[in-house]
């Protein structure tokens, strides 16, 4: 098991390698000039050149590379061409709601498709599934932009259950922040609970129709004891591969439900740096979503390689 | 007549798409009817009116401008909704357009130098006092940073501190609108200490009735403003303002209809939803001018011959986009009645393909095959002003970029024609940025000598009446000239909650999108 971890982090590094060469390129690669956007329409080439220079953007990409790197290593993420202040302080501003919804909205997935899958999944070819399998494709197919504000008009408007101005950090109020998280992550986590429930059921229906389940069965273990302690375990495996893929997939959602939800994430500075050219910025926020899924994944493949023998590194 | 006939309304582009889907949802859904009708629950948002005579205790008005600033610190962008909160400017723009007095108390313009003499009786929110030196120190950071801010003010060759209550601005070369640019987003005065000790950037210290209050605040979701200690200036309605920032605007107005803000910024696809919501008002100003400019005009050029300019610029129907796009209107100059640079002789150019296409025959029908830069909030009007030319045979392509090679590009000459925003709020200024020889904004760098010559004589007549007659001959020549033509003014719209505030006020500062008269606003009984 130690090799498994040992082999997934040292693949990680080049992993993270790539991507950091990859998001210092992607700048160079978006058309336009940063101090021409940051100078507005009247600003003359010589203004723009000035800016280019105090900011470092005449300088050699090769040069700037190696500098950025060489702070990325010890931590620092350069300084915000627009706010004027570090990246990392602003991301720490927003990584807090952008992980706090995700992290709720990868549970409500889980939550509602391994419910959905396994229950589908016991009972294939039932008016059950097909009801619940019929929802899943509506789960599928709802935007969670729309979702969100369904959400929001239904629980916040009409029943006043939950304001739509609601995010509280954890620190401040953990009960708060929960209560803040109910709606966002329902809409998050629908479309992704309807991806794992399709994993889950194809899963599940694969588990319990095969050999040892007749075995089982004749043995005299009650189907309960069947789907609980065998069929889940074994279906488990792609489910825990689509996670990954889901978790990925929910980050980047993130980034539209925060602004129905007035979320203060990685979203809106994602979007507001991008069309400012604030690329130190554009660059932390890629670079820590970039490892948020790395690391997720990694801890994926590590529960992967605890629950199947055959996918740990021989 | 073909015509091109965009589907989406003031602001395309895939958001837009998101929006109307939501928004025809929720009408389908009939759910955005059933609104509480704005019961206040919040004891401090609803307290009696006070007719003026201070903030009311507890009294606390919610805004929502759909975001926050990335920096408070002078020199960088920000709303000016944001900024109106915790500063001041040592100048503002009144109701009649002239300049009056707020930090400075008078003022003293020659060609050199501009002289202010400031109040001696003002703090900043964190107990520095405001002086010469402050604003020195103010001037000077905006000068230094980088940002749309600083082009006005690098005519200021140095400051002095005269005294503690007077600064000397000297000039390198002789500028009529500094005293304007001063009354804008580009000046406010901020504690110089903070700025020197750089947390400016994250917590505003200014000298307005509102203080920042770090410790109420959650930064990124609520900023709270309480009163400030010993304001010098005149009572304000509310003792505090809370920002909010509710990007999306569906949401807001289930905030406002919800009872928890109390102003927002909206947009025309919300009326139907805000119109029915009981106890929810709407206003709306103008706040952004744009217009084509046409660049390629030095020797040569698609657009030298003044003849061709003029066809274009009758080929365009900016009423077609008004009707389209009900948040445009139609102007026909950049400036308006009662400012500086308005000419009541300019009439502009009205749509008549048969007097566009006389005008094109009489140059000669030269070959227009012209390339514009678009992006995704004005890519419908610009294709409307290429179908609109096109009828008169001149061939016109958009092509749509995303904002930051748009905000780049449009205007750098590598395109013949463009559309942008032009948000100079002199003639003075107007004319440096578009259209003089050496301007930013003029490529070609080509420009006739009358209008040189009325524009020398109009900076040299400095202010007053006199200027202000020949900066209007100046705006009629380059409207003779077509330099530039379809001028329409985007409207910034606004909705509040009647039982919670009243007053509410377009900004007496013109032009600025994001903003109401804060020290108007009263609390509603």
């Amino acid at each position: 098991m130690g090799k498994l971890v040992a082999y997934r982090l040292l693949f990680a590094v080049p992993q993270l390698l790539v991507i950091s060469i990859l998001v210092f390129s992607l700048t160079y690669l978006v058309p336009g000039s940063p101090a021409a956007a940051m100078l507005g329409t009247s600003a003359t080439p010589e203004a723009i050149a000035h800016v280019e220079a105090q900011l470092g953007l005449d300088r050699p990409p090769l040069e700037r590379f190696v500098e950025w790197f060489g702070a990325l290593l010890t931590g620092d993420l350069g300084t915000s061409f627009r706010a004027g202040m570090p990246v990392t302080d602003l991301l720490a501003q927003r990584l807090p709601a952008t992980l706090s919804v995700v992290v709720g909205g990868i549970v409500v997935a889980l939550v509602l498709g391994v419910g959905a899958g396994v229950f589908t999944g016991t009972r294939p070819g039932t008016l059950a599934d097909r009801l619940v399998t019929g929802g899943t494709v509506l789960g599928l197919a709802i935007p969670e932009f729309w979702l969100g504000l369904l959400l929001t008009t239904v629980f916040a408007v009409q029943l006043g259950w939950v304001p739509i101005v609601a995010w509280t950090p954890l620190t401040a109020d953990p009960l708060a922040w929960l209560r803040g998280l109910v709606l966002p992550s329902l809409a998050l986590g629908v479309t992704g609970g309807a991806i794992i429930a399709r994993q889950t059921r194809a899963a599940m229906v694969t588990s319990m129709s095969a050999p040892y389940a007749d075995t089982l069965t004749a043995a005299g273990v009650p189907r309960r004891t069947q789907i609980a302690r065998y069929g889940v375990k074994n279906a488990l495996v792609p489910v825990l591969a689509s996670t990954g893929v889901t978790f990925a997939i929910l980050i980047g959602v993130s980034f539209v439900v925060e602004k129905v939800f007035a979320l203060p994430g990685l979203g809106s500075l994602m979007l507001t740096s991008v069309i400012g050219q604030d690329f130190p910025v554009v660059q932390g926020v890629v670079l820590v979503t970039a490892t948020l899924v790395i690391v997720v994944n990694l801890v994926i493949d590590i529960c992967y390689g605890l629950i199947n023998p055959q996918a740990r590194p021989q | 007549m073909s015509m091109f006939t965009p589907k989406s309304t003031s602001r395309p582009g895939p958001t837009f798409l998101v929006r109307g889907l939501a928004t025809a949802a929720l009408l389908t859904l009939g759910l955005t009817a059933c609104t509480s009708g704005g019961a206040a629950e919040d004891p401090g948002a609803s307290p009696a009116a006070n007719g003026g005579s201070g903030p009311v205790p507890g009294s606390v008005l919610r805004v929502n401008w759909g975001g926050f600033p990335e920096s408070w610190a002078p020199g960088a962008e920000m709303e000016a909704g944001f900024l109106r909160i915790p500063y001041e400017n040592l100048v503002a723009l009144g109701a009649d357009g002239e300049i009056e007095p707020v930090l400075a108390t008078e003022w003293e313009q020659t060609d050199d130098a501009l002289t202010l003499t400031l109040r001696d009786d003002v703090t900043f929110h964190d107990g520095t006092p405001f002086d010469a030196e402050a604003v020195k120190v103010n001037l000077e950071t905006v000068q230094s940073t980088p940002g749309p801010y600083a082009g006005p003010f690098q005519v200021i060759s140095s400051i002095d501190v005269v005294d503690d209550h007077t600064v000397k601005l000297n000039l390198s070369e002789p500028t009529p609108s500094l005293l304007t640019t001063l009354t804008t987003r580009a000046a406010p005065m901020a504690s110089p200490k903070a700025i020197e000790a750089g947390t400016i950037a994250q917590v505003p210290l200014g000298t307005g009735p509102w203080a920042y209050d770090e410790a109420a605040s959650v930064p990124g979701t609520r900023l709270v403003f309480g009163p400030a200690e010993d304001y010098w200036g005149d009572p304000v309605g509310f003792e505090t303002v809370q920002l909010v920032a509710i990007p999306e605007d569906n949401a807001a107005s289930a905030a406002l209809a919800n009872d928890e803000i109390d102003l927002t910024d909206t947009e025309t696809n919300q009326f139907t939803t805000l119109d029915g919501t009981p106890g929810v008002d709407r206003l709306s100003y103008p706040a952004i001018r744009n217009n084509p400019i046409f660049f390629d005009r030095g020797p040569g050029g698609m657009f030298e011959d003044v003849a061709v300019r003029q066809a274009a610029c009758t080929a365009i129907d900016t009423e077609v986009l008004a009707k389209l796009e009900p948040d445009w209107t139609v102007r026909t100059q950049h400036f308006s009645e009662g400012e500086q640079g308005y000419d009541p002789d300019i009439a502009g150019y009205t749509h008549d393909a048969a007097k566009a296409q006389e005008l094109y025959d009489s140059a000669g029908n030269p070959p227009v095959d012209a390339d514009m830069l678009a992006t995704v909030f004005n890519e419908n009007q610009m294709k409307i002003y290429a179908e609109q030319m096109g009828e008169i045979g001149m061939k016109v392509t958009v092509q749509s970029a995303p904002p930051p090679q748009y905000f780049s590009e449009w205007n750098s000459g590598k395109y013949p024609l463009g559309l942008g925003g032009n948000d100079e709020l002199t003639p003075f200024d107007w004319y440096k940025a578009w259209f003089s020889a050496d301007a930013p904004g003029n490529p070609s760098g080509v420009e006739s000598d009358e209008l040189k010559a009325a524009a020398d004589a109009a900076i040299a007549a400095g202010t007053g009446d006199e200027a202000d007659a020949l900066w209007a001959k100046v705006t009629k020549i380059i409207s003779d000239e077509a330099l530039t033509c379809a001028h329409v003014a985007g409207e910034e719209l606004l909705a509040w909650n009647t039982t919670t505030v009243t007053d509410v006020e377009a900004p007496t500062q013109p032009w600025e999108t994001n903003l109401v008269n804060y020290r108007a606003l009263r609390p509603a009984s």
